[in-house]
């Protein structure tokens, strides 16, 4: 008994310890500046619409803050009403195990001057509300700063995607004409079966 | 009951297995596809498969489908909980369709019928359709029933439980398969050049073909009884027909059968509330990609191959030594240690470790459903179809129970709903310790003091009028081969030597 306890301690001890090594958002400081074309409310479709997004260096900060940063990823993330009740696009403090973000935009090497680029939002982009944070990684690609489109509660400046269906106009005919299929036939069957019946009762 | 051999042609039927009197097969032999007793296994057990198949067929996409679709935790909960619970009465009316109309056209008919909603998940759009589909798909789950049915029409009792074992047990490897399969075919209709959101929907043509072509197959090659199909075989009254109330009646006054079907809510239950969880657990917590969750989910539902007829396997070997006390202490203690190691699934955080854990847990859960019909033969004869459809039923309610308990919504996270689920099946298994057959004893106590023999039992699902007409000769005969259930050990009281009603040849 005591010695099972202590395997399952071990256990557990050693999954904490494994997990519990990477940045964590709250030491992250909001050194960039990121602008957006989406307004706030705006609905943009999901492989039409594109988005252009700017971003810099805040100079307020003392200089030699960005000395570390090597490069700059730009991020499509989740609005807080967009991760109600979906556990699989949950903020957590740990980077590592951060869902909010899922989507990279883009990749660059770092300049503290004004960068942007023009990006079309891809097919599968699911229907949720946005906005976009830039993550500044140093050389050991881990995070070391940040900076978004909208304030620190993500109340603010927020967009919409609207995804594609998926759905084609043959999809929704052959499923609709084997669906058909399957029911008529079961119809045969019962007629086959009725004749069958009486023929061997006729014998 | 005596058949008596009347001078015809079934009697001069040659078949290619051994039979008994009633043309059963004799033997089992699963190499072999000789009509009609193995063509009806090999039939019964793929149809079923394929059922499963397109059941669970959503929750290896489902990571794919909730980003389509908008969906919440609580849609998925809710989808996952309609896809069980459709079943539950399909299940129990599906005895009843088979006595009427015969296995074969039961179970083809459920499949056609079902078919057309598998084909419809392809153009589902919004919570409520993807709902809709999962709730209609899940009907065909019924065909369990059918394939129980089947197997005892072909083999006689000595090699039913194997038939039996085998077809259910290979049947539930669909909801593991489907875990393979789902992924793979997503992801050659992505590499064509579909993107997510159409490539999930094509995948379900897969399954919806499938299965409708096993209904084809049913129909066209299939048989009811050895001798032929229901509509062509003269019913000469040789099988006399139940009265319904009555056999419902005796069903639903055995406390037994309502146990059973509780505790298999908690093995097979939880094996059907597992196969909709698994690979987004494992997808989400660990961060691996959709392919290998749907691998490790796989390896879940694949231990069906030998796990559950494993189970009834090691229930006859119990029997023999220790009898019906014997097959229900190992009910009791396969399903318990299940219990615990689904305490510990979702204890351990590492990825090797939950799939380690996963397997072993895997293979209790389901050797305990196999141990489960090793007792419910037994539990009554007259009504041995409603009481095997309530059973069938009871699990599919466990499944229901435990997801809109546990994995609805965002209550708890999914391993502390799996912990959950773990001790839920530990309380759960209790009731076993209540089984009590007066002529073989409990986990409890031995044979009842009195003496009560196997005739006694099985006589009392029988009126005295009826037992006037003779209609309980079935009975008797079943009581007579159930005395090994004694087991080695002879406690109980020794077999009646003269008995009030004179049998023949019994």
């Amino acid at each position: 008994m005591a010695a099972g306890g202590f395997l399952l301690a071990l256990l557990l001890l050693s999954c904490l310890a494994a997990s519990s090594n990477g940045v964590t958002f709250s030491s992250l400081q909001r050194t960039l500046i990121v602008r957006a074309s989406p307004t706030q409310g705006q609905v943009l479709k999901a492989g039409e619409d594109k988005i252009t997004v700017t971003w810099s260096y805040n100079n307020t900060f003392p200089p030699g803050t960005d000395s570390t940063y090597k490069t700059i990823k730009v991020k499509l993330c989740y609005a807080p009403i967009s991760q109600v009740d979906r556990a699989w696009r949950k903020t957590v403090d740990d980077l590592a195990k951060d869902k909010t973000c899922q989507f990279k935009i883009v990749a660059k090497p770092y300049s503290a001057s004004n960068s942007t680029i023009t990006w079309t939002i891809e097919r599968d982009t699911p229907t949720a509300t946005y906005f976009l944070r830039a993550y500044a990684f140093n050389s050991a690609e881990e995070e070391v700063a940040f900076g978004q489109t909208t304030d620190a509660h993500k109340t603010t400046n927020l967009f919409q995607v609207e995804a594609i269906s998926g759905r084609h106009a043959s999809l929704d005919i052959a499923a609709i004409c084997f669906s058909s299929f399957s029911v008529l036939s079961l119809f045969g069957f019962f007629f086959i079966e009725k004749r069958k019946g009486k023929a061997s009762r006729q014998k | 009951m005596e058949v008596e051999q009347k001078p015809n042609d079934l009697s001069t039927q040659k078949f290619p297995l051994p039979v008994d009197s009633e043309h059963k097969a004799t033997v089992f032999r699963v190499h072999s596809f000789a009509p009609p007793h193995m063509r009806a296994f090999h039939i019964s057990w793929i149809s079923f498969f394929s059922c499963f198949v397109s059941t669970f067929a959503a929750p290896p996409l489902l990571p794919i489908i909730r980003d389509n679709l908008n969906l919440t935790s609580t849609d998925i909960g809710n989808a996952g909980i309609a896809a069980v619970s459709g079943a539950v009465f399909a299940r129990v009316a599906m005895g009843t369709a088979c006595d009427l109309v015969g296995p074969r056209l039961a179970s083809s008919s459920l499949i056609l019928l079902t078919a057309p909603a598998v084909f419809c998940s392809s153009i589902s759009n919004s919570p409520v359709s993807f709902l809709l589909v999962r709730f209609f798909t899940g009907f065909s789950l019924a065909t369990f029933v059918s394939t129980q049915f089947w197997m005892s029409s072909m083999f006689t009792a000595r090699v039913v439980g194997t038939a039996n074992g085998l077809a259910g047990g290979w049947g539930n490897l669909g909801g593991g398969a489907t875990q393979l399969i789902m992924p793979l075919v997503f992801s050659v209709i992505r590499d064509i050049g579909a993107t997510k959101f159409t490539a999930w929907r094509i995948a379900f043509f897969i399954p919806a073909l499938f299965q409708t072509l096993s209904a084809y197959a049913i129909f066209f090659l299939g048989q009811d009884m050895p001798d032929g199909n229901y509509s062509k075989l003269h019913k000469s009254g040789e099988r006399h027909k139940d009265n319904f109330p009555q056999v419902l009646y005796h069903a639903v006054t055995n406390y037994r059968g309502w146990i059973l079907a509780l505790t298999y809510g908690y093995c097979f239950g939880v094996e059907l509330t597992v196969d909709n969880i698994i690979a987004q657990y494992f997808y989400d917590r660990f961060n691996v990609n959709l392919r290998t969750a749907g691998m490790i989910a796989a390896s879940f539902g694949l231990a069906n191959i030998f796990s559950r007829p494993g189970g009834g396997i090691l229930s006859d070997a119990v029997a023999k030594r220790f009898g019906m006390r014997g097959r229900l202490w190992t009910l009791w203690m396969v399903q318990t240690i299940g219990g615990l190691l689904c305490v510990l699934l979702g204890k351990v955080g590492s990825l090797g470790a939950s799939v380690a854990v996963m397997l072993v847990f895997s293979i209790f859960c389901q050797a305990a459903c196999g141990l489960t019909f090793g007792v419910v033969p037994f539990v009554s004869r007259r009504s041995l179809g409603i009481i095997s459809g309530m059973t069938g039923g009871g699990g599919n309610v466990g499944a229901v129970l435990t997801q809109v308990i546990l994995f609805r919504g965002s209550r708890f996270s999914t391993e502390t709903g799996i912990t959950l689920m773990g001790i839920m099946i530990l309380c759960c298994s209790l009731p076993i310790w209540l089984i009590y057959f007066p002529q073989w004893g409990g986990m409890l106590h031995g044979p009842s003091s009195k003496g009560t023999t196997e005739e006694e039992y099985y006589m009392s699902e029988w009126s005295s009028t009826e037992r006037n007409k003779g209609f309980h000769q079935a009975s008797m005969k079943f009581a007579d081969n159930s005395r090994s259930e004694r087991g080695r050990r002879v406690e109980s009281a020794p077999a009646p030597v003269d008995q009030g009603t004179p049998s023949p040849g019994v």
